[in-house]
């Protein structure tokens, strides 16, 4: 089975891309500075506090020593403790994930097929004014950084015109994303607003360049109906490019998360980042660092696997 | 250590032990001797000290927002952050307060009196029938493990009490009542006493046991960086009170999402809104704004026995350089008052009458001149870490310009707080509020815990005048050798006190009972660990 071969390899370059990533992480981290020293704060000044806490936190043992202990605790399924305070890192990370995840997978719900249709339509609309209308308010919202956004669907939708939904999440306690949909309308929104652009753009452009090809025209002059040609011929082809689309716009959701989460107070990995990094909390910085890594690398897997799956020339390709 | 005063402005960071002993202005114990005042009157500028009195109507849940983080913690003599605070006071109460003009007060806390025989010996006796959130007595027992465990070098939790009290020196005389035997003579123990992070734990308390205290409200679930639930304690002390029947204290990353979370309706009431938001929260209706004065100060520190400011010449130059109204003006959005280079403005002993320091440019070009300083360049340190900071630097920088003195603001990150810092020779710092003997021995004395300026410089009597002042109990003879002290201060001191900033939060009409006053924490001392507070149906 060359598929099979071919995911293997792709897995194993996966992992390498990983290992990489660790060394970079873990070196950014050292970069970050003494997190003795920041934990401290003023309390540095004092010598044996400060050679304490380095104590504690293992930060006397060469940084080698520290690296590969990290990493093994890693692949063991340990991410180890918060420097702050002391907690294990999954008892506080694991839910957060999940609500980050259920956060992503909502917008991509969302975003995907509303922006794939988009595309479509645009593409077959060419130069129409749906295409013309679709492509300028796409431009205005590519061009908006997540904060303003979600800033401008707050004030407009919560705290300013109308008080339709919550301005900030209330996911805590026994309180679940899931728990908790109406305030989840507006990170949502943010979201897919500033994924929608790209993904329809993309799909536009794809679509367009299958819509002239030869065999497409061929289809055509061969009198198939329109229907036809567009589903049966057209589509299929321009999927595969579509897929690396929607691989890269599920990473690029992953990184919005960082601002959206912020903004709404919402209890997911972005937030957590976002106050791990100034508080030189480095385990929690490495472990975020690597989950995103983790799933960045396995959305241009499964983009790459199914760009193959949907596209019989390329399939056909693997030896 | 030891800024109880809260954030120097809103948002600000705090460094780990930063907000710890509480204790704002010196009102004398009544046992130690003599009446006690301070200047702190009439202060009142919030808009709800207007506002119509109503009866408090009991139930309902109350919703505080406060930026913090996963570091936070939960302990009833100890805090880290801001919303750590607010945890506290809920659950844990301390012997005696402050009252409005900061002077010690014995009608709210749990101790029935303060006995003080000497400067060095103090009897405190406990109220009678004070119950735990377990249902347990309060009793001496409780008392005699809350001061050992403030004083425990292994916890660290009271560096400044550690220093004048030993374990050996604390004694349980009867069920209610614990002697005090100080190691110095130290009038400010009743003072740090009665700091907000001061409180009574039952005895065997730890961080990580149950979290048992009297106060108004029992913890009954805390996550770090996400909530706290509280649920009223059924046998509190006090009659009538609280009015809630719970506290939630929420916790916001981000003080954008906290406005936001108060304009919608999400919760009740939010501590330090930024000076940016204060016109958004204005703007809407159904709110208020809650300013109260504070004794916190950001100061620019001199190092005094170093160049160029070992010459008295060139600090009171400096000193001269400052516009206080913009620096009021363009740091806190006008939200604090100015100050004339000394702390600690509620203490009984403030030195309200030296002259107001003003901008004086041709003097202070005069002095530079004449101690062969003119045209000097220097470097001016703040860190990013703490707000208000960098933007004071770099107000400065401008305001020297037109001395002909050129200031290179230097920003760091929290790097700043490193080996370097009390090293240095021109500097940004923050503090809070503090009665002056107590702020002295943080921040103004070789030994203090951070001698930012390293005062007082060779040949001066200041720190004798201190040893001197801690041991006179009588509050007049006090107060002539502690104005001694300020006027050298004012003189020659190290220290840059442009102005202090005020406290600034926000609530829902519908909270009843925040006073805007002198404070030393965020929503009027949290409505008192929300005991004062109820909530208008």
């Amino acid at each position: 089975m060359p598929i099979a071969k071919f995911i293997a390899r792709r897995l194993l370059y996966g992992v390498a891309t990983l290992l990489i990533i660790s060394v970079i992480v873990f070196l950014l981290t050292q970069l970050l500075g003494d997190p003795a020293r920041a934990i401290l704060g003023r309390e540095a000044q004092v010598e044996a506090t400060l050679a304490g806490k380095r104590e504690e936190l293992g930060l006397n043992r060469p940084a080698i020593n520290q690296y590969f202990g990290w990493l093994w605790d890693l692949l063991r399924g340990d991410p180890g403790t918060s420097y702050v305070n002391g907690v294990e890192i999954w008892s506080f990370m694991g839910e957060r994930v999940v609500n980050s995840l259920f956060l992503v997978i909502l917008a991509a719900a969302v975003s995907i097929p509303v922006s794939l249709a988009i595309g479509a339509y645009a593409a077959l609309k060419r130069d129409k004014s749906f295409d013309t209308a679709s492509s300028y308010t796409s431009l205005i919202f590519a061009a908006m950084p997540e904060f303003v956004v979600g800033t401008f669907l707050v004030l407009l939708f919560s705290v300013k015109v109308w008080h339709l939904f919550d301005a900030v999440s209330n996911v805590r306690g026994d309180t679940r994303p899931w728990n908790d949909l109406g305030a989840m309308v507006l990170p949502v929104a943010t979201l897919v607003l500033v994924v929608m652009p790209y993904v329809a753009r993309a799909t536009r452009a794809s679509v367009i360049e299958v819509l002239e090809s030869d065999y497409v025209e061929m289809a055509r002059l061969k009198g198939l109906p329109p229907r036809t040609v567009l589903w049966r011929h057209a589509l299929p082809n321009a999927l595969g490019p579509t897929f690396q689309v929607i691989a890269l716009s599920l990473a690029y959701l992953f990184g919005g998360v960082v601002v959206v989460e912020k903004l709404f107070n919402y209890p997911g990995i972005g937030s957590a980042l976002v106050e791990a990094i100034p508080a030189h909390n480095v385990p929690v910085v490495q472990f975020i660092a690597m989950f995103i890594a983790a799933v960045y690398v396995a959305c241009n897997l499964f983009a790459d696997v199914g760009t193959i799956l949907v596209t019989p020339r390329l399939r056909t390709k693997l030896t | 250590m030891a800024d109880e005063g809260s954030t120097p402005i809103p948002n600000g960071r705090f460094s780990r032990r930063s907000l710890i002993v509480g204790g704002a202005a010196l009102g004398l114990a009544a046992g130690v001797g003599g009446s006690t005042r301070t200047g702190a009157t009439g202060r009142t500028t919030a808009k709800a000290a207007a506002r119509r009195p109503r009866t408090p109507t009991t139930g309902g849940t109350l919703r505080v927002g406060v930026v913090g983080g996963t570091n936070d913690i939960i302990d009833g003599q100890y805090i880290v952050a801001k919303p750590d605070q607010a945890r506290l006071v809920a659950g844990w109460e301390t012997l005696v307060t402050y009252d409005d003009d900061f002077n010690v007060s014995y009608d709210e806390g749990l101790a029935e009196s303060v006995e003080a025989t000497a400067a060095d010996l103090y009897v405190i006796r406990l109220r009678e029938g004070i119950e735990f959130h377990d249902g347990k007595t309060l009793g001496a027992d409780d008392l005699v493990y809350s001061l050992n465990r403030l004083i425990d070098p292994d916890l660290g939790l009271a560096p400044p009490l550690q220093i004048v009290l030993e374990s050996g020196g604390i004694t349980k005389l009867d069920e209610r009542t614990v002697q005090v035997q100080l190691n110095q003579p130290a009038v400010t123990f009743m003072d740090t006493i009665a700091g907000y992070a001061f409180c009574v734990v039952p005895d065997g308390y730890t961080r990580e046991g149950d979290q048992i205290g009297t106060g108004p409200f029992k913890l009954t679930s805390f996550t770090p960086g996400t909530e706290s639930v509280h649920e009223r304690h059924p046998n509190y002390w006090k009659e009538g009170k609280p009015h809630l029947d719970g506290v939630q204290i929420i916790d916001f990353a981000d003080a954008t999402a906290l406005v936001n979370a108060l304009l919608a309706g999400q919760v009740d009431c939010i501590a330090d809104v930024p000076f940016a938001q204060v016109s958004t929260v204005q703007s809407n209706s159904g709110f208020q704004i809650l300013e109260s004065q504070a004794g916190s100060f950001l100061p620019i520190t001199m190092a005094v026995d170093q160049a160029p400011f070992d010459d008295v010449r060139v600090r009171q130059a400096f000193r001269l350089i400052v516009d206080r109204d913009e620096m009021v003006e363009r740091v806190l959005s006008g939200y604090g008052r100015v100050a004339n280079d000394l702390y600690s403005p509620f203490d009984a002993c403030y030195a309200s009458d030296l002259p107001q320091r003003v901008q004086d440019i041709e003097q202070a070009m005069a002095l530079l001149e004449e101690a062969g300083q003119a045209g000097l360049e220097i470097d001016l340190f703040a860190p990013n870490d703490t707000a208000g900071l960098a933007e004071m630097a770099s107000v400065f920088a401008d305001q020297a310009k037109a001395a002909g003195v050129t200031v290179n603001v230097q920003v760091l990150g929290s790097e700043y707080w490193g080996e370097e810092y009390t090293k240095r020779t021109f500097a940004t710092s923050f503090w809070g509020t503090r009665p002056y003997l107590n702020q002295v021995a943080a921040g103004n004395l070789r030994d203090a815990v951070y001698p930012e300026t390293h005062w007082p410089p060779d040949g001066s009597d200041f720190a004798e005048l201190y040893t001197q002042a801690l041991a006179t109990v009588d509050t007049e003879e006090r107060c002539a050798i502690v104005h001694e002290m300020q006027e050298e201060e004012y003189n020659e001191g190290g220290n840059i006190i442009a102005f202090f900033n005020s406290l600034l939060d926000a609530y829902h009409e519908s909270v009843q009972g925040l006073v805007g006053r002198p404070n030393v924490l965020n929503l009027d001392h949290f409505g008192r660990g929300f005991a004062n507070i109820w909530l208008d149906t």
